[in-house]
């Protein structure tokens, strides 16, 4: 009996960690998934944003001294800044040439970013000190027998459903989010109705660039350790996420975050730690080969 | 103008290699990335050994000039580093490498080369067995496993321990030692769990840890990744199980951590614990320095020693240099060091004594009890 209890309440805290992982996944897959939706590009820099995010937080708690919070809230504007330069420097210019140009620079972005944050930075793991680590989030939020959740974790979940609420009401319900469903079906007519195509792109990138900063800097305090190639591995599996949900579709990202997410957990959790990317992975690709669009990616007939 | 500029090029790179006229020792080590201060340590002793050999005269009169090669702690570096060694006229034995995965790919390159070289740091078990061009003046994994499971049973009485490793050479080395003498000595291995270089979510496995209640946990990698999964586990509520590792955990990014308070490690090298022979260099490292010298700085400041020992007596021949270090087999002709004496046995590999240190207070100080 108590083995029985033991199982469940393993099972039950590998959920909980499972979906915390997932949810950052989708925070980072709605940036890749709504920059394709709108130009058709995979924004490989986006990884790098999610990794600059951590680091400017660290950087503006541990060296300006500012409070977490404020910091997080300055983290995602500044992130949604660099989304808008890095589309007006490195995607406006080759809007009109072959996918194939902007695909290879953002692959160079984010070679650049990734160095270059590896020159500010160093290449040493960072971690928040104890003292400058805001206390709350190491208390346990809620224990049921050996399962808990702690504040992090449930600042993480309610910050990350939150913001796709936020996202899907942008999208539906404002002038901008109209505008940019019609850029992602046809261009040249939007531009033709009087739509500034480039500033709805350029909204798009901050959207997206937010959001990732915005899980760097959860991340970065989650784990407790931020170093400059940290974007590569999560641009990948949240890349992978929003495939997995079918690419170009906002909910088709949540849904695919949270599927690799626990696919993940429980793969390392069940299965062997050794192939825990494996794992995740072979479940993107099981997925891929029975629906080639994603779990939602046919249902839902608009791409933002 | 243009010509004048190249003139002096060029003047300046010949007169450049007529005045290099001294004995290239390379250190091949990580100097950069998550393990630059372990390669810290080594460039330190290194280069604190060859300005002493210097001051006194040199090698026959020549200087010791240390290189230093980065190569990250990645294998496949490692590898290019190796190949761009074994092809240098100049390079007649090589100081390196660090890590276990890194020695395993530099290997063969060396051996094609018939290239001489002397791991201060490697200690995962196959490499000596693996080429006759290889050496190390540090014990083995085997060594080390089957040590610390012999005192953590006899000093700490603990009866239950869950392994978490790295997938590398050196991590997986030695939790095979560490399991073989556990099974022996009667302590339970509740479980064992990987994890990958490249993450840094260990949270699936700790929470199986935590299910399975161990006195304590062994964990076999190296400092960067281990003070994380120490605070995420105390973070998942890990609290009376203790923590203990080996010699990659030895480092001062572990102390900076609250959470490692306790944690306990096994070394190749301790200032306090060592013979007379380490006072003079523990007083000349820290007033170079600043700060007490690590097993990495004394093993390879014995390393550059045990090179230049060999290039003075046989000069810059590679199979003769080879010859001569395999010679050092017996107690009597060891290198005495400041960190024990070294002799190689038929595969190149040595036996020297290992100690505990432990965190205590937020400092690293040696273990009260040391097993001998």
């Amino acid at each position: 009996m108590e083995n029985l209890l033991d199982q469940s309440s393993l099972f039950l805290q590998q959920l909980v960690n499972g979906i915390t992982l997932g949810g950052v996944y989708a925070l980072i897959a709605v940036g890749y998934t709504m920059v394709y939706g709108v130009i058709q590009l995979i924004n490989f820099a986006h990884g790098e944003i999610y990794m600059l995010g951590a680091f400017l937080a660290y950087t503006m708690v541990t060296v300006l001294g500012i409070p977490f919070f404020a910091a997080f809230i300055l983290t995602i504007l500044v992130c949604a800044c660099f989304g808008v330069i890095l589309d007006f420097v490195a995607y406006r210019p080759l809007r009109k040439a072959p996918r194939l140009a902007a695909l290879i620079t953002a692959i160079g972005m984010s070679i650049f970013l990734q160095n270059l944050a590896l020159m500010i930075w160093g290449s040493q793991i960072k971690s928040y000190p104890r003292d400058m680590f805001p206390a709350i989030f190491l208390k346990p939020a809620l224990s049921i027998g050996e399962v808990s959740m702690t504040w992090i974790q449930v600042f993480m979940l309610s910050i990350t459903v939150l913001f796709m609420v936020i996202l899907h009401l942008i999208i539906h319900k404002t002038k901008i989010g109209t505008a940019m469903r019609a850029v992602s079906q046809d261009k040249t007519t939007s531009a033709l109705m009087g739509i500034g195509v480039n500033r709805v792109i350029a909204f798009t990138f901050a959207i997206g660039s937010a959001m990732g900063g915005m899980a760097g800097a959860l991340v970065g305090l989650y784990y407790n350790a931020i170093f400059p190639t940290m974007g590569y591995i999560a641009g990948i599996k949240a890349f992978a996420a929003a495939v997995l949900g079918g690419i170009g579709s906002v909910p088709g990202a949540m849904l695919g975050g949270g599927v690799l997410g626990i696919a993940e957990v429980m793969g390392a959790g069940y299965i062997s730690s050794e192939y825990r990317d494996g794992i995740s992975y072979a479940v993107m690709i099981a997925v891929i080969l029975f629906k080639p669009s994603g779990l939602i990616g046919r249902q839902i007939g608009e791409k933002v | 103008m243009k010509r004048l500029c190249c003139f002096l090029f060029a003047w300046i790179l010949l007169t450049g290699v007529v005045w290099a006229d001294s004995i290239k020792i390379p250190i091949a080590a990580p100097f950069t990335g998550p393990l630059a201060s372990f390669g810290e340590g080594m460039k330190n002793g290194a280069l604190l050994k060859a300005e002493e050999i210097n001051a006194a005269g040199g090698i026959n009169g020549k200087n010791v000039e240390i290189v230093l090669e980065d190569e990250l702690c990645d294998p496949k570096e490692a590898a290019m580093v190796a190949t761009k060694l074994a092809n240098d006229p100049k390079v007649s034995v090589v100081v390196g490498h660090l890590c276990s995965s890194s020695t395993l790919a530099a290997l063969p390159v060396y051996r094609g080369a018939k290239l001489p070289a002397i791991s201060p740091a490697s200690t995962n078990v196959s490499i000596g067995k693996m080429s006759p061009y290889y050496f190390r003046n540090v014990y083995k994994d085997d060594f080390q496993g089957l040590f610390l499971a012999k005192y953590v049973k006899t000093v700490k009485g603990y009866k239950k321990v869950a392994i978490f490793y790295e997938v590398n050479d050196y991590s997986m080395g030695l939790m095979l030692a560490f399991m073989k003498e556990a099974k022996k000595l009667g302590i339970k291995i509740l479980g064992t769990e990987a994890y990958t270089a490249d993450t840094t979510d260990f949270k699936p496995q700790l929470t199986k840890f935590k299910m399975m209640k161990p006195d304590a946990i062994f964990i076999p990698g190296y400092a960067p990744h281990e003070t994380i999964i120490i605070s995420q586990a105390r973070s998942l509520g890990i609290k009376n199980v203790a923590f203990f590792g080996a010699d990659g955990l030895d480092d001062d990014l572990m102390v900076k951590n609250p959470d490692t308070e306790g944690l306990f490690v096994t070394t190749p090298f301790l200032p306090d614990k060592a013979g007379p022979q380490a006072a003079g260099f523990v007083k000349a490292y820290r007033k170079k320095y600043g700060k007490d010298p690590n097993w990495f700085a004394a093993n390879t400041y014995d390393a550059v020693g045990i090179c230049a020992q060999a290039i003075k007596a046989v000069g810059q021949n590679r199979e003769k240099i080879r010859d001569y270090l395999a010679s050092i087999n017996s107690k009597d002709k060891a290198y005495d060091g400041v960190a024990g004496k070294t002799y190689f046995d038929k595969n190149g590999d040595c036996l020297k004594e290992a100690f505990v240190k432990k965190i205590k207070n937020g400092k690293w100080v040696s273990a009260e009890k040391q097993l001998q």
